[in-house]
């Protein structure tokens, strides 16, 4: 609305003055391009990032803009969850002058969006795609910017080995690169660390049952003492309800993507599930703050931790324009790039000297009583987490 | 071991024989593959789950949601199916895949995108033991529910009078109709079995899921799909026949197959499906009549 009334303002001078003054007015405006879901099976994931990334551009659209310079217009495209249409609706973005392209929580449709990004240069940053490989499948303007799931793993992983977990059961879905990695990434930091895979399994997304699974985790010779699993909604409530109906009491521990709304509606049948987060709003903390700005502006609270990784998406982008001190998208590349120490609402987040892939907290947090107790916040040691 | 993953077998194979028996019945008078029965489903779910969040006891809420599915079913033939009676298959099909989009969509902006959480009663999640194996309680009430639909299923088509002029019509829907019986009255009350059978499934899919999505009925409706062309497409006890038959294969090739080629095991069940359709085109059990377009 701002920009259209200065567009008018300077309509009317020139008009009046004889001048073209048009230049002034739409020259420092940027076009930021999301192509999100806003249907499907991403939805639950990419909207509340989005929420949390609109939150942060329209107050600092009230500031100026990034830079509080370049006033922000966010287009959004909805990707249906499709990889394909994401790569459609991408294209529509960079058609209409997207400077900045921010693509869904996963990693398929994201690299599907990043080989059109990345020819022309154009930075592209993923909502909450976590997978370490997403970075280095596109080239150097994909960026990630939740904590990667070898770094999640490495953090579960680690807690597992400290409460004394001796033998895991790495149940995986060959479907997403999230389902099917995360939890061999955790696999490889515990047996490292001295622990023991005593089983495999595998299920496919959506798929109805999981009996047959159950039935042969039962049968173990070796009983595994821990079950580690990337299964999400709606196959991880339909995972545990069977596997607790089976009278099956072995511990579950996932990742991020189980820390939700749902996951937590299920109650005592979730009871002790680890999980992790980007971030844990302990009381002063600026995620407290955020959290309480955040159900202002929405009329909600957030769901997750979803919401404030979206906001700094829109923080991370700021600060990028500041250093590159232009709208010139390779400009912005570098200055994201280089980011160090970045001071985010989690924690510091810092993308120099990674892949791409920024280096940040991971919160662990387990269900109890159908709330999310935290049980600690760390970023685990560069040395043990595993190559992607 | 075996004895259990029996168990899982049948218990599967029961939701798959109901999915499959909904789309069959339709399927056998009108011709019509509803596409928009996976939806049937999912409004059942939203229905258990708002009766239960009204606080309504459980069993009323089971009853609440799979009237809805039943109603639903009613409706839907009314507004969407009535007025393409008579039209090709295809206009029908394309019909019930519009139905089924038109419903997702409804159910993602109207209610949410993100599956709602469903709290089964404790004792559902329960397990009892017999010497050496357990059996859960939910896959127990599957088998039964689902063994008990297909009795009274079939009691209802052999003993009711509506039931044989469904029958009679699934061989010759012009004769029934010379018979003086309403067509609409037929068709309606084939809408309305598969609306309930849809709603019962939908109990056992939520029980084991735990959950309610917008999309939770592709897959089912998929299966129902595959089940009824195995079984005999229009024919009610091959729909029954197939249900089983996908069932126990799933959970077998899940049990037995090595972690290397698991991952190709829906592959496997379907090229299974085609060696199954090679050997006997029509079905398992064929329909009494050939299809009418």
């Amino acid at each position: 609305m701002p920009s259209l009334y200065r567009l008018h303002r300077a309509a009317l001078c020139a008009a009046v003055f004889g001048i073209a003054a048009i230049s002034t007015a739409s020259a420092e405006e940027i076009i930021i391009g999301a192509a999100t879901a806003q249907t499907g099976g991403l939805a639950p994931y990419d909207q509340p990032a989005l929420a949390g990334l609109r939150m942060s551009l329209d107050e600092l659209n009230a500031k100026g803009g990034l830079a509080g310079k370049y006033t922000v217009k966010l287009l959004i495209k909805d990707t249906r969850s499709d990889t394909a249409q994401t790569a459609t609706v991408a294209q529509e973005l960079i058609d209409a002058g997207a400077k900045i392209m921010i693509t869904p929580c996963d990693a398929d449709p994201s690299i599907s969006a990043g080989q059109l990004t990345q020819p022309l240069g154009i930075p592209t940053l993923t909502l909450c795609g976590s997978a370490p490989v997403l970075t280095g499948a596109v080239g150097d303007v994909m960026f990630g910017t939740y904590p990667a799931d070898n770094v999640q793993a490495t953090a579960v992983a680690d807690f597992a080995v400290s409460e004394g977990k001796k033998k895991v059961f790495l149940l995986t879905s060959p479907d997403s690169t999230y389902t099917a990695n995360l939890p061999e990434y955790f696999g490889k930091v515990f047996e490292t660390k001295g622990g023991a895979i005593v089983g495999r399994g595998t299920f496919s997304m959506g798929q109805p049952d999981f009996s047959a699974e159950i039935t042969n985790i039962k049968g173990l010779a070796d009983k595994p003492d821990l079950i580690m699993t990337a299964a999400y909604e709606p196959d991880f409530p339909a995972f545990i309800q069977q596997l607790r109906g089976a009278g099956v009491t072995i511990p579950v521990y996932g990742a991020d993507a189980i820390g939700t709304p749902t996951i937590k509606a299920l109650g005592k049948l979730v009871d002790g599930v680890v999980y992790t987060a980007a971030g844990y709003a302990e009381p002063g903390s600026k995620l407290e703050a955020f959290n309480a700005a955040f159900t202002k502006y929405a009329g909600h609270a957030p769901e997750s931790t979803y919401e404030v990784n979206g906001y700094e998406i829109g923080l991370i982008l700021d600060q990028a324009v500041k250093t590159a001190g232009s709208d010139n998208p390779k400009a912005i590349r570098d200055a994201i790039a280089g980011l160090k120490d970045f001071e985010g609402i989690t924690g510091k987040i810092t993308y120099a000297g990674t892949d791409r892939m920024p280096l940040r907290p991971v919160a662990l947090m387990r269900y109890e009583g159908g709330e999310g107790k935290h049980v600690q916040t760390l970023i685990p040691d560069a040395a043990d987490v595993p190559a992607p | 071991m075996i004895a259990q993953q029996i168990i899982n077998a049948v218990s599967l194979g029961g939701v798959y024989a109901l999915l499959a028996l909904g789309l069959a019945i339709v399927f056998s008078i009108v011709g019509l593959i509803n596409f928009a029965h996976g939806e049937l489903m999912t409004l059942s779910g939203y229905a258990l789950l708002a009766s239960l969040v009204l606080g309504f006891p459980f069993p009323v809420a089971v009853l609440v949601a799979v009237s809805c599915g039943a109603l639903a079913a009613v409706a839907m033939e009314r507004v969407a199916f009535r007025p393409m009676r008579g039209a090709s298959v295809t206009s029908l099909l394309l019909t019930s895949f519009a139905v089924s989009s038109l419903l997702k969509v409804v159910f993602q902006n109207g209610i949410s995108a993100r599956p709602q959480a469903v709290a089964m009663p404790s004792w559902m999640t329960g397990a009892f033991s017999f010497g050496d194996f357990t059996i859960g309680v939910g896959p127990s009430i599957s088998i039964v529910v689902s063994a008990l639909a297909l009795i009274a299923l079939e009691v209802f088509l052999r003993r009711s009078v509506t039931g044989t002029a469904m029958r009679a019509a699934a061989e010759d829907f012009d004769v029934v109709r010379l018979m003086g019986i309403p067509a609409s009255r037929i068709i309606a009350t084939a809408f309305l079995l598969s609306g309930l059978l849809a709603g019962l499934a939908a109990m056992l899919w939520v029980a084991q899921r735990a959950s309610v999505d917008p999309l939770m009925g592709f897959t089912p409706v998929l299966k129902a799909f595959i089940a009824a062309v195995v079984g005999g497409l229009g024919s009610l006890p091959g729909a029954v026949a197939g249900g089983f038959l996908l069932g126990i294969i799933e959970v077998l090739l899940q049990a037995t197959l090595p972690g290397a080629i698991a991952p190709y095991r829906d592959a496997i069940v379907l090229s299974g499906v085609i060696a199954v359709l090679l050997v006997r085109p029509q079905g398992l059990i064929p329909a009494v009549r050939a299809q009418r377009s």
